[in-house]
């Protein structure tokens, strides 16, 4: 139901408009998604909230009406913004790349799997191609497992022991590979696998040392040949040693370049946000200036024009989304950012209206759908809100009555109207019968009577402060000696005027079946501008001295002493 | 690991070549990926290049908050200054003294200062005027049309058109003095500038 009054929320500009033929809105639909929203990010036209992007709409359906083709259309926005207003861009120049990078990625990529998976199955699939005579194999197999232990002196002087060293550790490997084979600590495959590779390996040695005249001179000769200066094991592992440690330096300076690459880029880009609605990007990358609206220094102290405003259509399409996926503390906090820079959007008190009435706090509730109201009386969401409020939580059926009434004189015909229509036809019928009003809170409660609090609240002669005309008292119940979380009930007061004296019933409680017996905690709470979800300075709070009372107390009286 | 140390010898060299044919590969995908990145950071994302300059300026028709009616076409013939504001955002309210003292200056030449207020309320925009005294002639683009074919996005936005009724300059963010006496003097001669100007700006709703 949210969802589609929203919708049509969106469509309502187009709407107002006398009956359009319906193609030519879904042709400017059609544009307007194909169109870039200049002051959002990654949204189109056709979905941004913003006010630019409904006069884009409008631009949209005027043109077409002017008989414009929708090409000549976008080529209009494009003239105006450059191709960037283009969600697609056209694939010529350099937009072209963007079109082709992706293939040519995937290609690449699928030409980088298809050669390393061949690798790997030459490797695998034939781990055979040696260019060793297999006699030299069978040779190495036999001396391998003749337990003829070769004795090698460590002769680190001479390279060629090294290829001696070699033989004599592959000959050991190879024994012990047996030996775990014979002990059933490997497979079959693996073991022949394995002895396969040891043994190639050995008969490579072999053959290098066979090769030449005298073991020890044809090693070194060897040695020599492939290695312009000597190699003695020595060297090599100094070398290897080396070429580690050069990796590992050239690693250690790189790490080093990109940290502070980006530890100088993040500083000069970064800065402490001034407030809650400022920026943590600076000029220096991404020129938005302090509060988003640059260094321009008479701005400071300005109340209200800080927080842009394309900040605010993104938090409200935040607050929606959350709101939908039923992430209620997300919306919330959305909502309230949007509030804090701008007191007066209609959307956000709507939606906080509906997350206060779905929470339970039906007085909070109604005030956050009046204020939406009183900046724009004709919010559909939020006469909704109001009216279902009414009717569900309040049961005010006249009142109910009235602003569903009035969300029907601004709702185009369709199944949600006729919804609405439904509604009041029940609450009209519920009206006629008034005896019979379900209540199900009230009904069958007699210690009704004895739950009234009552008592007087004053300000703190001290303070000196005086309620402005706005302002409104809120009588805040909470259950037990706490004062935290869920209140039990809260009566709100218009324009209080102290002392005054107060009596809170039933009809206060949020929660639905819960009731003012038992323990409670009493406090008051005068809000300067009414509105609950903000906390000015000079709000004024106190509480009742006795706390915990018992339900149905009387003189609970309240003294405002505390400035918030 | 035993089979990677038996054929130290003969293959030391050809594993060396591998290392470093390694780190150049990686090196090769790495660099250029950290450059676009970092790229990337240099650039503004909202930041759209106005493709209007050197372009003949869009006629436009709006009613002055005096009741005239004013068009493009009555301008022809004199360099206009033309300025996109809105009495909700703060860059134009940092600019408005300073436009207001640059009119005072050039008001007796053949220079035109046209500003045009946008998404906004009557009751504010006018508020507005006398906050800041401003005596220039100024208009409200009521549907947003003006804006878009200036193709305007982040105000204030400046404007500056040559007697010919071409664009030569645009500015997005506040202006100071010294720049607009140096862009209306080329604007008057016809010179159109390379480069769009850039300052503290704040983007439309």
């Amino acid at each position: 139901m949210w969802r589609y009054l929203l919708i049509l929320m969106l469509l309502m500009p187009a709407a107002a408009q006398p009956a359009q033929q319906p193609d030519l809105e879904e042709q400017t639909r059609q544009i307007a998604a194909e169109l870039r929203c200049p002051v959002c990010q990654n949204l189109s036209a056709g979905d941004s909230p913003s006010e630019l992007a409904q006069q884009m709409r409008a631009i949209i359906l005027q043109q077409l009406k002017e008989g414009k083709s929708p090409d000549q259309i976008k080529a209009y926005f494009v003239s105006k913004y450059g191709e960037w207003v283009l969600l697609a861009p056209t694939a010529k120049g350099f937009g072209l790349l963007i079109w082709v990078l992706p293939f040519v990625a995937l290609a690449a990529g699928i030409v980088l799997v298809l050669f390393v998976i061949s690798r790997w199955a030459r490797k695998k699939g034939r781990p055979q191609p040696t260019p060793v005579d297999p006699s030299l194999i069978e040779r190495v197999l036999r001396e391998a497992t003749a337990e003829t232990v070769l004795k090698v002196e460590l002769d680190t002087e001479s390279p060629g022991s090294l290829l001696l060293q070699e033989q004599a550790r592959l000959y050991a490997d190879l024994r012990e590979l047996e030996f775990d084979y014979q002990a059933g600590r490997l497979s079959e495959e693996d073991y022949q696998d394995l002895r396969h590779k040891l043994a190639t390996e050995a008969a490579l040695v072999l053959k290098e040392i066979e090769a030449s005249p005298a073991t020890r001179a044809g090693a070194a000769a060897k040695v020599s040949e492939t290695k312009a200066a000597p190699a003695t094991k020595k060297t090599v592992e100094i070398r290897k040693a080396a070429v580690a440690g050069w990796k590992l330096a050239a690693g250690g300076i790189f790490l080093l370049l990109f940290g502070l690459t980006v530890g100088v880029l993040l500083t000069k880009s970064l800065r402490p946000r001034g407030s809650e609605q400022d920026s943590i990007t600076g000029d220096f990358l991404t020129g938005t200036g302090p509060g988003g609206v640059g260094k321009s220094s008479g701005m400071a102290g300005m109340p209200g024009m800080e927080g842009s405003s394309q900040d605010i259509s993104s938090l409200l399409v935040q607050g929606r989304a959350a709101y939908e996926r039923q992430e209620y503390p997300k919306a919330i906090e959305a909502f309230k950012k949007v509030l804090a820079s701008d007191p007066n959007q209609p959307e956000a008190h709507t939606y906080m209206g509906l997350l206060l009435s779905q929470a339970g706090h039906a007085d909070g509730a109604l005030l956050a759908f009046d204020r939406a109201l009183s900046v724009n009386p004709k919010f559909p969401l939020a006469l909704w809100g109001k009216g279902m409020l009414l009717f569900r939580a309040k049961e005010d059926l006249a009142g109910a009555r009235e602003t569903l009434e009035n969300l029907l004189s601004v709702m185009p015909p369709g199944t949600e109207k006729e919804e609405v229509k439904k509604t009041i036809a029940e609450i009209s019928e519920l009206s006629s019968r008034p005896k019979q009003t379900p209540k199900q809170s009230k009904a069958g409660s007699p210690p009704d009577k004895i739950q009234q609090i009552s008592g007087t609240i004053s300000i703190d002669p001290k303070l000196k402060s005086k309620p402005e005309a706005q302002a409104v008292l809120f009588i805040i119940v909470h259950s037990g000696n706490s004062t935290a979380g869920a209140p039990l009930a809260v009566k709100k007061i218009d324009r209080p005027v102290f002392p005054l004296s107060y009596s809170l019933g039933p009809e206060s409680v949020m929660m639905p079946g819960a009731s003012l017996s038992g323990k409670v905690a009493v406090t008051a709470r005068l809000d300067k501008d009414g509105n609950p979800m903000t906390k000015e300075p000079g709000n004024l709070a106190g509480e009742y001295k006795k706390n915990p009372v018992a339900g149905g107390s009387k003189n609970v009286d309240i003294v405002l002493d505390r400035v918030m | 690991m035993r089979i990677a140390r038996s054929s130290i010898v003969n293959s030391q060299s050809s594993r060396e070549t591998m290392a470093w044919r390694r780190i150049i590969i990686t090196l090769a995908v790495l660099l250029p990926l950290i450059g676009i990145l970092a790229y990337g950071f240099t650039r503004d994302p909202r930041y759209i290049n106005s493709p209007l300059i050197g372009r003949p300026a869009a006629p436009f028709a709006v009613t002055l908050f005096d009741g005239k009616k004013l068009t493009l076409d009555d301008l022809k013939g004199k360099t206009v200054f033309l300025n996109f504001w809105a009495s909700w955002c703060p860059p134009c309210r940092a600019e408005a003294r300073d436009l207001e003292a640059a009119w005072q200056t050039f008001k007796d030449g053949d220079v035109l200062f046209l500003g045009i207020d946008i998404q906004d309320t009557d009751e504010d925009a006018r508020a507005y005027l006398k906050e800041f005294n401003v005596t220039y002639p100024n208009g409200r683009d009521l549907s947003g049309k003006v804006a878009v074919d200036y193709g305007v996005w982040g105000i204030p936005e400046t404007f500056f058109i040559d007697p010919q009724g071409q664009i030569t300059y645009k500015h997005v963010g506040s202006l100071g003095s010294a720049l607009i006496t140096a862009k209306l003097d080329e604007a008057r001669r016809g010179i159109v500038s390379a480069k769009e100007g850039k300052g503290a700006y704040q983007a439309v709703r």
